[in-house]
């Protein structure tokens, strides 16, 4: 039996209740908030002698000192001399601990005057009703980390019902930046999802939006140090330390189309990275994201609506474009129908066509036109689109967006379009995984609490509220929980703390915490977690090892981002993907007469294809030149010279 | 004297003690609030007195200058509590004195954190009474139930008489139990026992070189009013000559008067000890060594207590041990 640790006390002005007790214990005992205790009952009850387990969330420590100025007197205001006194004041260590758990349930009684016992592993099992998920046989408990007290070093579980559903679900996670807890946290959650995840319960993938720097850029690759507490770590929780299997990214191209406008740019690691550029047809269903409210009023909305109805991808008539159809396939495409439509209004002296003002139609050929212009790398003119596979997610798969270096116009259409797609295919559970994790960090920006409505709360509002029925699962991070809009953190079943300001600790979302945990939360050194989980009676202070995973700065350092190309080294690096044979030389030799967008369009067109012969099939995207012959000279005409005594004569 | 009684459990309070002494009386009504016996402001039976010592050392005016630096040589702290608890008179108008006397050994460990030696507290429960003239079917159920019953043999018929010897016999017994335990430290140890109150009358501690015994009480000054002006005169840390106390069933002890602090300005007495030590091994150099051991004593100051200006720490902590170890 495990030593006695404290003896619970409580007297008439600071009773014990059912929900919370206090003890006291040796000056030496391993006690501090956040300890998890067991108290033995005195009495049995019902046939029963209780069981309480508690977790610290307050310590009080203070002598027989009536007042400080004692001490002063006593010491003659030297604080040397109180250092020297011969005998130590009577000290106490006194704390409070909220009940986790009765054992028996009922009747739920107040604390009894019992013995303090430290939780070793069985207790916090039961403390924290993990034994009702992390036993039997169908167990869906996910470590989150390890407990600490003393000399006890307890795995912490989620359940993955109310993690990942369909009990609750999702996951928000608070921490001031640059302390290691947001992202790494995130990573190394995953690596448990993935490696406990329960197999009866089906298929897990992750999609990530990396909103800043090289944070997500590196997932695939080994963390340069994981030392042994680590790997102690990854071991007692059952978690491989390694980097993620599949992973694959997704960024546009920048503004001039020749690279892909992400931090993972380096030659070594261009493998699974993929363009992510859409058409027409991909973004017009999300054009209100780009537009405001001004552009959108009733009749362009109604317009929009026509052109996304009946123009788009199908065979348009009209008597006012002529005999012939018009097949929209492209952003060229539209704009040629609307230069179409408004000549022949021109030409027939109409100001409207089909109930649509000329005004109206003006209006909206600017706004949709524009939005190429505005998403450049993203939106192409042409139809040649590269998505996410949709469809085809694979188990345990990891698919990172890096818009992180993208503006806002283009960051908002990715999540509106990404997110809605996410929901129809989950919908119809098409989406090639049975459940997915969407994480988010900086929801301080995406899902704030106060300003406009945009498009993207909206979509996130969506996933926090029913996402868990569709197996669509938020994973979001912010560094001010308090500024985040209140149902998507109140939707989130889950939530971690990491070091926290002080400032965001003094608002009202953090009051039900003892002063002590709030002080302790402003403390947390890397590593360290408080989490709460609906099994929780209170939350619970964990370690988590550092990802298996290589850093965002550790993988900018080894795998430095490749400057801007040339076009031909841009050419080079897009089919080396596909080719290695391609070389810049002959890259060189098949774009010499070529125009920019051509080459552009020609290798947009090859990396969506993937033809088996590549030189061949990026040459053909190229309109066929004559080669230039060197032509005869002209026959020169003679000139008749003049008399040289006729002036006027030629 | 005994330390546990049937019918009731060993440790029972005063209080259920002594509801149980009024249910023998065929008395369920209990005061609210139970006197002690101290609580009737009886006169000291013993009167205020200066009394004639023999000096050990040359008789000095004034105070004499404790050489060195005050330093820690004590390692425990002895001290003893009584609690009464009054019962009404019963038929004959003999009030029965329910009394529980305590004493307990603080020693100081390296890390200079007091713990209890001796494995506790001595504690023992005794009824004191007149058993000639008090209710002897209440005394006979209570001893029949194990209370142990002590005879006062009060003489006088006034209650506070009876009361007042019932409080000497308890006072008595105190005495006792901090004999008994300054007896086995003294048997036990080596180190030096600080030893509340005078050691003449501990019996074999009042020869040992292990006991030290400080008095914060002065209703009898020793030493001759040569010995009073001293003690008056002195500055804090100055001591008087010592000289020999004596008495009545007491052992012979050398002793002296020691200023811990300054006085209050109301007691004369504020801020002075008398400090008794075994005489045979006395010297001035251990007067003065004995003395810079009590001196070293005074920080931490035992405050909140009134009588912190004579009473170190470590007694205090004894008492507070005591308060809490004993139930009311």
């Amino acid at each position: 039996m495990a030593a006695i640790l404290g003896h619970v006390v409580a007297t008439e002005r600071r009773p014990n209740t059912p929900h919370e007790f206090h003890f006291w214990t040796a000056l030496d005992a391993p006690v501090g908030i956040g300890t998890i205790v067991r108290v033995e009952g005195t009495d049995a009850v019902a046939g029963h002698v209780p069981q309480v387990y508690g977790v610290v969330v307050e310590g009080f420590s203070y002598s027989d000192l009536e007042t400080p100025l004692h001490d002063v007197l006593g010491a003659d205001g030297s604080p040397e001399r109180a250092m020297r006194v011969p005998t130590r004041r009577t000290e106490i260590r006194l704390y409070t601990a909220a009940v986790l758990r009765h054992v028996p349930d009922e009747p739920l009684q107040p604390v009894a005057l019992g013995g303090v016992y430290l939780a070793d592993d069985a207790d916090v099992a039961v403390a924290l009703r993990m034994d009702r998920y992390t036993q039997g046989e169908a167990p869906t408990g996910i470590p989150i980390g390890l407990y600490r007290a003393g000399a006890t070093a307890s795995p912490i579980y989620l359940d993955a019902d109310f993690l990942l559903g369909p009990e609750a679900a999702h996951l928000n996670i608070t921490g001031v930046s640059g302390l290691a807890t947001k992202t790494s946290a995130v990573e190394w959650l995953l690596a448990s999802v993935f490696a406990h995840f329960p197999s009866a319960k089906g298929s897990v993938a992750a999609l990530c939006f990396n909103v800043k720097g090289p944070d997500l850029c590196f997932l695939d690759q080994p963390a340069e140090r994981l030392d042994g507490s680590d790997l102690d770590l990854y071991a007692r929780l059952g978690v491989p330390a390694r980097p993620f299997a599949g992973v694959e990214y997704f960024a546009p191209y920048t503004a001039r189309g020749h690279t892909l406008n992400t931090l993972r740019s380096h030659d070594a690691l261009s493998h699974n990275v993929h363009p992510l550029r859409w058409g027409l047809g991909e973004v017009l269903q999300h054009v209100e994201v780009l537009l405001n409210k001004d552009d959108v009023d009733a009749k362009a909305d109604a317009l929009i609506e026509f052109i996304r109805e009946r123009i788009v991808g199908q065979e348009f008539r009209d008597p006012l474009l002529g005999a012939d159809a018009h097949r929209v396939q492209t952003f060229s495409d539209l704009d040629q129908w609307f230069r179409g439509v408004l000549r022949a209004m021109e030409e027939r002296n109409q100001d409207s066509w089909r109930t649509h003002h000329v005004a109206t139609i003006r209006k909206v050929r600017n706004r949709l036109s524009n939005i190429s212009t505005r998403c450049r790398g993203l939106v192409a003119d042409d139809g040649l689109a590269s998505d996410l596979p949709w469809g085809q997610f694979r188990d345990r798969g990891v698919y990172v967006v890096d818009v992180a270096n993208l503006e806002e116009d283009a960051q908002d259409l990715i999540f509106a379009r990404i997110i809605t797609k996410l929901r129809e295919l989950m919908e119809k559970r098409a989406l090639g995984v049975d459940h997915l994790v969407v994480f988010v960090d900086e929801l301080n920006k995406y899902a704030p609490s106060d300003g406009a409505d945009t498009y993207v709360r909206k979509m996130l509002l969506d996933i926090a509220e029913r996402g868990r029925y569709l197996g669509l699962v938020l994973f979001a991070a912010q560094q001010f929980r308090s500024q985040v809009h209140r149902r998507v953190v109140g939707n989130s079943g889950t939530a971690l703390y990491g070091r926290m300001d002080v400032d965001e600790l003094a608002t009202p979302g953090y009051s039900t915490l003892a002063p002590a945990t709030r002080a302790r939360l402003s403390t947390l050194d890397k590593g360290e977690l408080m989490v709460r989980h609906p099994h929780f009676a209170h939350p619970v202070f964990v370690r988590f090892p550092r990802p298996a995973v290589l850093s965002g700065r550790e993988g900018v350092e080894r795998f430095p981002a490749a400057g801007e190309p040339t076009l031909e080294e841009a050419i080079v690096r897009s089919l080396r993907q596909l080719d290695k044979a391609v070389t810049l030389e002959w890259v060189k030799d098949a774009i010499a007469l070529a125009e920019e967008d051509e080459v552009l369009r020609a290798r947009n067109r090859t990396l969506q294809v993937r033809p088996d012969d590549v030189k061949a099939f990026f040459r053909a995207q190229l309109r066929r030149r004559v080669h230039a012959e060197p032509a005869a000279p002209r026959p020169r005409p003679v000139i008749r010279s003049s008399p040289g005594d006729d002036p006027y004569a030629f | 004297m005994g330390e546990s009684y049937g019918g009731l459990p060993p440790g029972a309070s005063m209080e259920a003690v002594a509801r149980f002494l009024a249910g023998l009386r065929g008395s369920s009504a209990w005061p609210a609030s139970p006197a002690s016996a101290e609580s009737f402001g009886l006169p000291e039976r013993r009167p205020a007195a200066v009394v004639d010592a023999d000096p050990l050392e040359e008789v000095a005016e004034g105070g004499l200058a404790v050489p060195g630096v005050p330093e820690p040589g004590f390692a425990a702290f002895l001290d003893g509590i009584q609690r009464s608890v009054v019962l009404p008179g019963g038929p004959h108008g003999v009030p029965l004195v329910y009394g529980t006397v305590a004493a307990a050994i603080r020693r100081r460990r390296d890390d200079r954190v007091l713990e209890t030696w001796g494995g506790g507290a001595i504690v023992r429960h005794s009824l004191y009474a007149p058993v000639a003239r008090a209710d002897r079917g209440v005394l006979g159920q209570a001893g029949a139930a194990g209370l142990d019953v002590v005879d006062t043999a009060a003489e006088g018929a006034h209650p506070h008489e009876v009361l007042s010897a019932a409080l000497d016999a308890i006072h008595r017994a105190r005495g006792a139990v901090e004999a008994e335990l300054a007896t086995r430290w003294c048997a036990r140890e080596t180190a030096l026992l600080y030893v509340d109150g005078g050691i003449a009358g501990l019996g074999e501690p009042a020869s040992s070189d292990r006991a030290v015994g400080v008095v914060k009480s002065h209703r009898t000054v020793y030493g001759g009013q040569a010995a009073m002006n001293a003690a008056f005169a002195m500055a804090a840390g100055q001591r008087t000559h010592a000289f020999t106390v004596e008495g009545r069933g007491r052992a012979s002890v050398a002793s002296w008067y020691l200023r811990l602090h300054a006085g209050d300005g109301t007691d004369p007495f504020g801020g002075i000890v008398r400090v008794e030590v075994a005489s045979g091994a006395f010297t001035s150099e251990r007067a003065d060594s004995v003395s810079r051991w009590i001196l070293a004593e005074r920080s931490p100051v035992a405050l909140p207590d009134p009588r912190w200006r004579v009473m170190p720490y470590g007694i205090r902590a004894v008492e507070e041990y005591l308060r809490a170890a004993v139930p009311r």
